[in-house]
C-alpha cells in the first residue's frame, strides 16, 4: 500500500515538473468528466428532433441555441465528445500497434527486413493520407468504424519510424547483449526489452496522433462522408454551414470543442515527449 | 552524391508505381461492378455479361489488366468521366491551375509571415512577444482550417459585406483587363487567409527552433567570446544556418497543401482539384476520383523527391548516412 502510494506521489512530481502536461493531463480529465458524466449534464437529449427549430442562443431555455431539425447544440456537443473521443483513441491505438510491430521487427531484425520495411515506411509517408482515407471511405462506405479503422492503418508510418530508430540503438546496448548471451529468443529479447523501452517516442507521437485524428474525422464529416447516424463535431460544422448566414451557433461551437480538444491532446504529447525524453530536460527548454 | 540522387529517385519511383497499383486494387475491391451497372440488376443473361466482360478487358487475369492501366495511363489517358462523359485529364487540366494559384500565394506568404515571427520570437525567448505568438500558433494549429473559413465567412461576407465568399470571379459581371485581377484578387483574399493563418504555425515553430539550436551551437559562443557584433553574428551565421530546414518545410508543404487545400477550396466554393474531386464523390464518378488521386499523388511524390535533392545539394550533412 505504501508502494502505491509513493508511486503515485512521484507520478505526479513529473506530471507537475512539467506546465505542458499538467495543463494536458488536466484536460484529459475534463475530458473524462464529460464523456461519463454526459447523460447528467445535457439539458436535452441529442438525439431528439423538437419543434424549437433555429432558436437562437438562449431562446427557450437552449443555452446554445438549436439547429434546423430542433436538436439542441449544447447536447450535442457534449454528446459529440464521445464520438471525438472514441474515434481518437480507437485510431491511435490501431495505428501505435501497428507501426510498433512493424517498426520493431524492421529495426530489430536489421538486414534485408529492415531494408524492404524501411522502403515501405518512406514509400507510405510520401502518401497524401487525407486524400487516401477519403477514398477508402467513399468506397467502401462511411461507418464510424470504417472511419477509425483507416485512419488508423493510413497513419502508422511515423510509428513505425520511431520505433525502428529506438530499436537499431537498443539492440546494441548491454543489457540486451547480454539478454543474448543467457540465451534468450530473439522474441524474447523483442517483447522482454525493445519494446517496452524504446515505446516512449511512439507513445507521445501517438498522443498527437489523436489530435490529427479527430481533425480527420471532422474534416471528413465536413466533406458529407461523416456517419451520419452519430453525432460528431465535424458532422454539426457541416451541417452548419447551410445556415452560416443566418445561424451561425450550430457551426461556431462544434468548431470551439473540436479545437479545445485538439490542444488537449497536443499538449499531452508534448508534454509527454518532454518528460519522457532525456535529451529534452538536459537542453533546459 | 550521385548515388543518393539514384537511391531517392528509384524510391519516389516505387511510390508511383504503388499508388497506380493502390489505385486500380482499391478500384477492384470497392464494392459494386461495373459490368451490373451497364446491364442493370434486372438483366441476368450470362451471354450477355460475358460478351460486356471480352469488350471491357475484365476477363484477363488481374495483372494483365493492371499492365494494360499502367500503359494507358503512361499515355496520358486517364479515362472518361462517366457523369461528363469527358476525358479526366481534360477536366483535371483546367482545374490545376486554380488550386496552384490559391496554395502557392498562401505558402509564400505564410512561409515570410511565420519564419519572420519565429525568428523574432527566438531572439527574445520568454519575452511577451515570445509567449504571445507560441500561445496563439499553438492553438491556430489546433484549427480546423474549414471552420476556421466559415469564421472568416460570418465575419467578413455576411457581417460585415467587405469580401465576397463564393466562387473565383463574379458570375454576374463581365470584367475584363485590369478589372477582372481585381475582381480575382477580391474572391482569393478570404481562402488565401484561411490557408495562411493554417500554415504560418509550423513556419513559425520550425524558424524559432532553428535559430534557437543554431544560437546554442559553440561556433557562436565562439564569435560571442571573441566580441563580435552579435548583429553581424546573426546575419552572416544564424541567419543562414536557421534558414535550411525553413526550404525543406516550404517545399514538403507545398507538396501536401496541394491535397490539404481541398476542405478550404470547398468552403469557399474555389474551382479547384478539391472541388472536382469532391463532386466526383458525391456523385460517385469513380474515374474522375482516381485519376485526380493519382494526379497529387505523383506531384507530391515529385516535389518530395525534388526537396530531398535540393537539401542534399544545400546541407553537405544530409546526403547520406
Amino acid at each position: 500500500m505504501k508502494e502505491l502510494k509513493k508511486k503515485i506521489i512521484s507520478v505526479c512530481k513529473v506530471i507537475a515538473s512539467d506546465h505542458q502536461l499538467l495543463a494536458g493531463v488536466i484536460g484529459l480529465l475534463f475530458i473524462f468528466f464529460i464523456i461519463i458524466f454526459a447523460p447528467l449534464l445535457v439539458t436535452d437529449n441529442p438525439y431528439h428532433y423538437g419543434d424549437d427549430i433555429l432558436f437562437r442562443v438562449g431562446q427557450g431555455g437552449h443555452i446554445l441555441g438549436t439547429n434546423h431539425m430542433g436538436q439542441d447544440i449544447y447536447s450535442m456537443l457534449i454528446y459529440g465528445m464521445r464520438t471525438s473521443f472514441k474515434v481518437a483513441v480507437i485510431s491511435a491505438l490501431i495505428s501505435g500497434i501497428l507501426g510498433v510491430v512493424i517498426g520493431g521487427i524492421a529495426g530489430f531484425f536489421g538486414g534485408k527486413v529492415d531494408i524492404i520495411v524501411s522502403e515501405i515506411i518512406n514509400v507510405f509517408m510520401m502518401l497524401p493520407t487525407f486524400f487516401l482515407i477519403l477514398l477508402i471511405v467513399a468506397l467502401f462506405g462511411n461507418s464510424i468504424y470504417n472511419v477509425m479503422v483507416v485512419i488508423g492503418i493510413t497513419t502508422w508510418p511515423s510509428n513505425a519510424k520511431l520505433m525502428r530508430a529506438e530499436a537499431l540503438t537498443l539492440k546494441q546496448r548491454t543489457f540486451v547483449k547480454s539478454a543474448e548471451a543467457m540465451g534468450e529468443s530473439k522474441s524474447q529479447r523483442l517483447n522482454k526489452y525493445i519494446i517496452p523501452n524504446g515505446i516512449f517516442p511512439v507513445v507521445s507521437n501517438t498522443t498527437m496522433g489523436m489530435s490529427n485524428a479527430i481533425l480527420t474525422e471532422a474534416g471528413l464529416s465536413f466533406l458529407g462522408l461523416g456517419d451520419a447516424t452519430i453525432i460528431s463535431w465535424g458532422q454539426m460544422i457541416y451541417t452548419g454551414k447551410q445556415y452560416i448566414t443566418t445561424a451561425w451557433w450550430i457551426s461556431t461551437y462544434a468548431g470551439f470543442a473540436i479545437i479545445i480538444t485538439v490542444i488537449i491532446f497536443y499538449l499531452l504529447g508534448d508534454g509527454l515527449n518532454h518528460v519522457l525524453d532525456p535529451k529534452y530536460s538536459k537542453q533546459g527548454r | 552524391m550521385g548515388k543518393y540522387i539514384i537511391k531517392r529517385t528509384i524510391s519516389g519511383f516505387i511510390t508511383v508505381i504503388l499508388v497506380f497499383a493502390m489505385n486500380f486494387f482499391l478500384f477492384k475491391m470497392a464494392p459494386g461492378d461495373p459490368i451490373t451497372t451497364l446491364m442493370g440488376t434486372k438483366a441476368t443473361s450470362k451471354a450477355m455479361r460475358h460478351a460486356l466482360e471480352v469488350k471491357y478487358g475484365l476477363d484477363k487475369p488481374l495483372i494483365v489488366q493492371f499492365i494494360s492501366y499502367l500503359r494507358t495511363a503512361a499515355h496520358g489517358d486517364l479515362g472518361i468521366s462517366i457523369i461528363y462523359n469527358r476525358p479526366v485529364a481534360d477536366m483535371i487540366g483546367e482545374k490545376v491551375g486554380a488550386t496552384l494559384l490559391l496554395c502557392l500565394t498562401a505558402a509564400i506568404i505564410a512561409l515570410v509571415i511565420g519564419t519572420a515571427m519565429g525568428i523574432h520570437a527566438a531572439r527574445k525567448e520568454g519575452g511577451v512577444y515570445d509567449v504571445i505568438a507560441s500561445g496563439t500558433t499553438y492553438a491556430f494549429n489546433s484549427v480546423p482550417s474549414f471552420w476556421l473559413g466559415l469564421m472568416l465567412i460570418i465575419i467578413f461576407s455576411s457581417g460585415l459585406k467587405w469580401l465576397p465568399s463564393y466562387g473565383m470571379v463574379d458570375n454576374r459581371a463581365d470584367y475584363t483587363g485590369m478589372a477582372y485581377v481585381m475582381d480575382i484578387i477580391m474572391h482569393m483574399i478570404l481562402p488565401t487567409l484561411t490557408l495562411t493563418l493554417i500554415l504560418i504555425p509550423q513556419y513559425f515553430r520550425i524558424a524559432k527552433s532553428s535559430v534557437l539550436q543554431v544560437t546554442n551551437e559553440d561556433f557562436i559562443m565562439t564569435f560571442k567570446a571573441v566580441g563580435m557584433n552579435n548583429k553581424t553574428i546573426f546575419n552572416r551565421y544564424i541567419f543562414r544556418n536557421a534558414i535550411l530546414p525553413t526550404v525543406t518545410i516550404f517545399g514538403i508543404s507545398v507538396a501536401y497543401l496541394i491535397t490539404g487545400v481541398t476542405l478550404i477550396e470547398i468552403v469557399f466554393a474555389w474551382p479547384g482539384m478539391g472541388r472536382l474531386m469532391m463532386t466526383a464523390i458525391t456523385q460517385r464518378d469513380y474515374p474522375t476520383l482516381m485519376g485526380s488521386y493519382l494526379i497529387m499523388a505523383i506531384s507530391v511524390a515529385v516535389a518530395m523527391l525534388l526537396v530531398d535533392i535540393v537539401y542534399a545539394l544545400l546541407d553537405p550533412r544530409i546526403r547520406y548516412e
